[in-house]
C-alpha cells in the first residue's frame, strides 16, 4: 500500500499566541478512512482546515499524490471537506446544490447524468426538486456528502460527519459511510470528538491533545495498547492503577495487593490499565484468593446494559469498573449490589503506561 | 385584559403612524391639487361652497397643467435617473464596506459600525455645506491640485451634476450599509469557503453564492436610498448648478416662489403615485418570489 498519498509535514499554526498545532507529522495511505479524535481545542479542525486550504500553516507542507498542495487555494485542490453544518446553498435545490461544483466544465447531458447516479448511489433521488430547508438533518448530510463526491476527489475531508445527527440514525449512517468509503476508494479523513464513531469508522486514527498527536495507530491497538495515561483514559472505560515496585513484585497502595508483570520496568514506579471487560468476576464461594492478579471486593454498584452488566466494586481505597458479559439469560448469574466477590485477570491483560 | 389591549394597540401603532403622517397629509395635499387657484391666503377656492346652494367646486386643470409642460415631467424624470445613478454607486460602494464590517471580528466590527453613523451626529447641512467649501473654485481640493501641478488653472468642480451625484451617494451611503451590513451580518461563512471548495474562485463564488444570497440586503438598502434621493431638494440646490432641474427644486419653487399650490400639491400627488405604485407592486411580487425560494 503506497503509504505516501496524503504526507502532512512539520506542520505547525498560531493564532496569535495561542499555539494550536505543533509540528504534526502524519502520513496517510490511499483508500485509507483516517480519523482525528480529540476533544474541543485539540486542534483537530484547525488541521482538517489546512488541508482544505482555509487556513494556511506557519510552517511545514502538506502532500498529495506527490504534489505539493501547501499554498494552493481551496478551488484549486484536487479534493473536497465536506462541513459540520452541511454549508448547503439555500437558493438552490438539491439537483442544483449537487451539481454546484461541476456546472463548469460539464454539459447539462452530463450533469444530469452524474447527478442522478450519485443521487442513486446515495438514495436521494426522491428529493432533487426540494429545497434544502425541506430536507431532514439525514438526508441534508446526503447532500452534503454527494455534492463532494460529485467531484471525484482524490481526497474527502469530513468536519463532525454525524454530530448533527440524532443516536440512531448515526449508528446506521456510520455504517453506510464505511461500506461507502470501501466501495468507492476514496481517502477518508475526518476529525471527531465521539470516540465511538472514531473507533467504528476509522481504518487508522490519531488521538490529538493541545496541537500535538499522542498516538496513531489501528482503534484496536489504541484501545488494547495505549502509550499514554491520555489515551487509555480517553477511549473506553479504563481502571487505571498506581504501582511500584516492591521486591520481586509491584505492589499498589490503593488496591492492597500484588500484580505480577510479564515485562521488565524501566521505572520503579507506574501506571497500569486494566480494561473493565477484561476482569472476570465470580462468587467467592467459588474459588480461593490467590496472591497474585486478583482481589476480593464489594460491588457498590451495578448497572445492567443488556448484553453487558457493568459493575462498580469498591476494593480497599478504591472503586474498579467491571464489565460482565450476560452469558445465560439466567439471572442468578447477575450479582446482587453488596455481594462480595472475587475478581481476576489474566497476566497480559495488564498494559503498562510508560508515559 | 389589560396586556391583550395594549397588545392590540402595539401591533397596530405602525398603521396609526402611517395614517397620521402619511394618508391624512396625502389627502389635504390631493384635496388642494383638485382646488382651483386663487390670489389670495390660503392661495386656492374650498372645494365645497354653499353661496347658491351646495356646489362642488373642484377642477383636474392643475393635472392636465403639469403633464402637459415637459418642464415638469422632466424634472422628475431627471431625479429619477439621479436616483438610480446615486443607488447604484451607493450600493457599488456600500457592499464592499457592508461585506467587510460583516465579517470583521468584533471589536474592529463595531468600531466600523460607529464610523458609519458617526457623520449622523453632525448637521446634514452642515456636511454639504463643508462639501461647497471642499469643491469651490479656491477649495482644499482645487489648491492641492494646482499645487501638485495636476491644472494650470482651478476646475469647475461645482455647481454641476456630478457634484450632486458624489454629495449625494456620500450622505446616503449609512442608509445603504447599515440594512446591508444586518443582512450579511447573518451570512453563513461556510457557504463561501463551501463554493472554493467545490471549485469556484473568488468572482464565481461572488456571483453564484454571496449576490444572490443577499438580494433581500440589497433591496433594502437600495429602497432605503432611492425613495427620498427622488424627492432630494438640498443638495442639488447646494451642490448642484442650473445645468439639470430636479424634481424636488421644482416643488419647492411652484410652492413657494409661484405661491402655485394647488398646482405644486398635483404635482405632488403625481409624485407619490408614479413612485409608490410600482414599488408596492414590485413589494408584493418580490415577497412571493423570497417565499418561493426560500431566501
Amino acid at each position: 500500500m503506497d503509504n505516501n498519498f496524503l504526507v502532512i509535514e512539520n506542520i505547525s499554526k498560531s493564532f496569535g499566541d495561542n499555539k494550536v498545532l505543533e509540528n504534526i507529522n502524519l502520513n496517510i495511505s490511499k483508500s485509507e478512512f483516517f480519523g482525528l479524535l480529540g476533544s474541543s481545542g485539540s486542534g483537530k479542525t484547525t488541521l482538517l482546515r489546512i488541508l482544505g486550504g482555509f487556513e494556511k500553516p506557519d510552517t511545514g507542507r502538506v502532500m498529495l499524490d506527490g504534489t505539493d498542495i501547501t499554498n494552493l487555494e481551496p478551488f484549486e485542490r484536487p479534493l473536497n471537506y465536506m462541513f459540520q453544518s452541511y454549508a448547503l446553498f439555500p437558493h438552490l435545490n438539491v439537483f442544483n446544490n449537487l451539481a454546484f461544483g461541476i456546472k463548469e466544465n460539464f454539459t447539462q447531458k452530463e450533469i444530469e447524468i452524474n447527478v442522478r447516479n450519485i443521487a442513486e448511489l446515495l438514495s436521494i433521488e426522491h428529493l432533487l426538486n426540494r429545497r434544502i430547508k425541506q430536507l431532514s438533518g439525514g438526508e441534508q448530510q446526503r447532500v452534503a456528502l454527494g455534492r463532494c463526491l460529485i467531484k471525484k476527489p482524490k481526497l474527502l475531508l469530513l468536519d463532525e460527519p454525524l454530530a448533527a445527527l440524532d443516536k440512531k440514525l448515526r449508528s446506521k449512517t456510520q455504517l453506510e459511510l464505511t461500506t461507502l468509503q470501501k466501495k468507492l476508494k476514496i481517502t477518508f479523513v475526518f476529525v471527531t470528538h465521539d470516540q465511538e464513531e472514531a473507533m467504528s469508522l476509522s481504518d487508522r486514527m490519531a488521538i490529538m491533545k493541545n496541537g500535538l498527536i499522542l498516538e496513531c495507530s489501528s482503534p484496536e491497538e489504541i484501545y488494547e495498547n495505549p502509550k499514554s495515561l491520555y489515551t487509555a483514559n480517553f477511549i473506553g472505560i479504563a481502571n487505571i492503577i498506581e504501582i511500584y515496585k516492591k521486591g520481586e513484585n509491584f505492589y499498589s497502595d490503593d488496591l492492597g495487593i500484588n500484580f505480577k508483570l510479564n515485562k521488565e520496568l524501566k521505572n520503579t514506579k507506574t501506571n497500569i490499565l486494566l480494561r473493565p471487560e477484561k476482569i472476570k468476576i465470580q462468587s467467592i464461594n467459588n474459588l480461593k484468593t490467590s496472591s497474585f492478579n486478583s482481589f476480593s471486593g464489594e460491588i457498590l454498584e451495578k448497572s445492567y446494559l443488556g448484553s453487558f452488566t457493568r459493575y462498580e466494586i469498591k476494593i480497599k481505597n478504591m472503586i474498579i469498573s467491571v464489565l460482565d458479559q450476560n452469558f445465560n439469560s439466567n439471572s442468578n448469574y447477575n450479582f446482587p449490589k453488596g455481594e462480595k466477590v472475587i475478581c481476576s485477570w489474566e497476566s497480559e491483560s495488564i498494559k503498562v503506561l510508560e508515559d | 385584559m389589560k396586556n391583550k389591549l395594549f397588545e392590540k394597540y402595539f401591533v397596530f401603532s405602525p398603521y396609526f403612524w402611517l395614517v397620521l403622517f402619511f394618508f391624512i397629509p396625502l389627502a389635504i395635499i390631493f384635496k388642494i391639487s383638485i382646488s382651483v387657484s386663487e390670489w389670495g391666503m390660503p392661495p386656492y377656492q374650498d372645494i365645497f361652497l354653499f353661496d347658491n346652494g351646495f356646489k362642488i367646486n373642484t377642477t383636474f386643470e392643475n393635472y392636465v397643467y403639469i403633464f402637459s409642460d415637459y418642464y415638469y415631467i422632466g424634472s422628475f424624470v431627471n431625479s429619477l435617473i439621479l436616483a438610480l445613478i446615486s443607488t447604484f454607486f451607493c450600493l457599488l460602494i456600500g457592499f464592499p464596506l457592508a461585506f467587510y464590517i460583516a465579517t470583521s471580528n468584533i471589536r474592529l466590527r463595531n468600531i466600523l459600525l460607529v464610523l458609519v453613523v458617526i457623520p449622523f451626529w453632525s448637521s446634514f447641512l452642515l456636511r454639504v455645506y463643508a462639501w461647497k467649501i471642499i469643491l469651490q473654485n479656491n477649495g482644499i481640493l482645487n489648491v492641492i491640485l494646482l499645487n501638485l501641478g495636476i491644472t494650470s488653472e482651478p476646475l469647475q468642480l461645482l455647481y454641476n451634476q456630478y457634484a450632486v451625484i458624489m454629495g449625494i451617494v456620500y450622505t446616503y451611503l449609512p442608509l445603504m450599509i447599515l440594512p446591508l451590513y444586518g443582512y450579511l451580518n447573518k451570512f453563513d461563512l461556510n457557504l463561501i469557503e463551501a463554493s472554493k471548495d467545490l471549485g469556484l474562485n473568488r468572482i464565481k463564488t461572488f456571483f453564484k453564492v454571496i449576490l444572490p444570497l443577499s438580494v433581500p440586503g440589497i433591496v433594502a438598502g437600495s429602497l432605503l436610498v432611492f425613495i427620498p434621493v427622488v424627492g432630494e431638494f438640498i443638495i442639488p440646490e447646494m451642490l448642484g448648478g442650473s445645468d439639470r432641474l430636479y424634481y424636488g427644486k421644482i416643488l419647492w419653487e411652484e410652492f413657494f416662489v409661484n405661491r402655485n399650490w394647488p398646482g405644486a400639491s398635483a404635482l405632488a400627488f403625481s409624485g407619490i403615485i408614479i413612485l409608490v405604485l410600482p414599488i408596492v407592486i414590485f413589494q408584493i411580487l418580490y415577497s412571493h418570489w423570497s417565499q418561493k425560494n426560500e431566501i
